[in-house]
């Protein structure tokens, strides 16, 4: 298998969620998602820029919710602590106090029940010299 | 607030090794020659970066991602299966939603993830 089974993107990541409607409302107006006009009643998606996020309820697959593990999805904006104060300004707790890896810094902050989500930007170039 | 992207999704895993070998070679996935360490390994998935990581080396507890949280997009989910299972792997029975198909499989660490592919126009006509 030289080359596996040829993954070519990532169609979609799902997050669980307890209530799609409380969750939709978060996304389109606590993070300025844009919904994707393909969403149904039962499957919403919200488009990040490059990938899509799915909000699954696991309760219609049969399956218990639990949350993203820590820092799952890891969002680029234009400056941590612009967005840190945003999302205390809309009632968003923000775990902690911002890191900063010496590359990049970033924050995790708090959706309904886990810690899945993050704000995330690096400052620094790669070592090709681009950046992103 | 305004979110350009998804920089990374993190992959969080038990045993770098086998975790490299589950998604550089089974998958398929390009490694990005930019990742930081040996235990903070970056994957290349077309679209977004994967940062396959143990957390027990980044302070905290290992948790599974919840059931099919990454949907990777094959050409074709049967035959992702077949060539899975041909390297050992155990492979759920494909489902078909009407507008696409999915197969479950968990990669070395128990995160359950998903071949997917939607072979159904989206209303505006597009395909995938």
């Amino acid at each position: 298998m030289a080359d596996g089974i040829d993954a070519q993107r990532v169609d979609f990541i799902a997050v669980p969620v307890e209530d799609r409607d409380r969750a939709a409302r978060f996304y389109e107006d606590a993070l300025g998602l844009a919904r994707n006009p393909n969403s149904t009643d039962t499957w919403v998606e919200f488009e990040t820029g490059n990938v899509t996020l799915a909000l699954v309820d696991p309760k219609t697959a049969g399956q218990e919710f639990v949350p993203l593990p820590f820092g799952s999805i890891v969002l680029r904006v234009p400056d941590v602590d612009v967005a840190r104060a945003k999302l205390q300004e809309a009632g968003v707790e923000v775990v902690g106090e911002t890191w900063d890896s010496g590359v990049c810094n970033g924050a995790v902050f708090k959706d309904s029940k886990g810690k899945g989500l993050c704000v995330h930007r690096r400052y620094a170039p790669y070592a090709d010299g681009t950046q992103p | 607030m305004e979110v350009q992207r998804v920089d990374y999704v993190r992959v969080p895993v038990t045993d770098m090794e086998a975790a490299n070998h589950f998604y550089g070679e089974l998958l398929g996935l390009e490694r990005n020659p930019n990742s930081p360490g040996d235990d903070w390994v970056e994957y290349e998935a077309g679209n977004v970066t994967l940062a396959v990581m143990t957390p027990h080396t980044h302070e905290y507890e290992f948790t599974a991602l919840p059931p099919a949280t990454i949907a990777f997009r094959v050409t074709d989910v049967e035959e992702a299966k077949a060539k899975l299972e041909s390297a050992g792997l155990e492979v759920n029975e494909v489902w078909d939603s009407g507008a696409c198909k999915g197969a479950g499989v968990s990669d070395p660490a128990g995160n359950r993830i998903l071949l997917h592919r939607r072979y159904a126009p989206y209303p505006d006509g597009t395909t995938p």
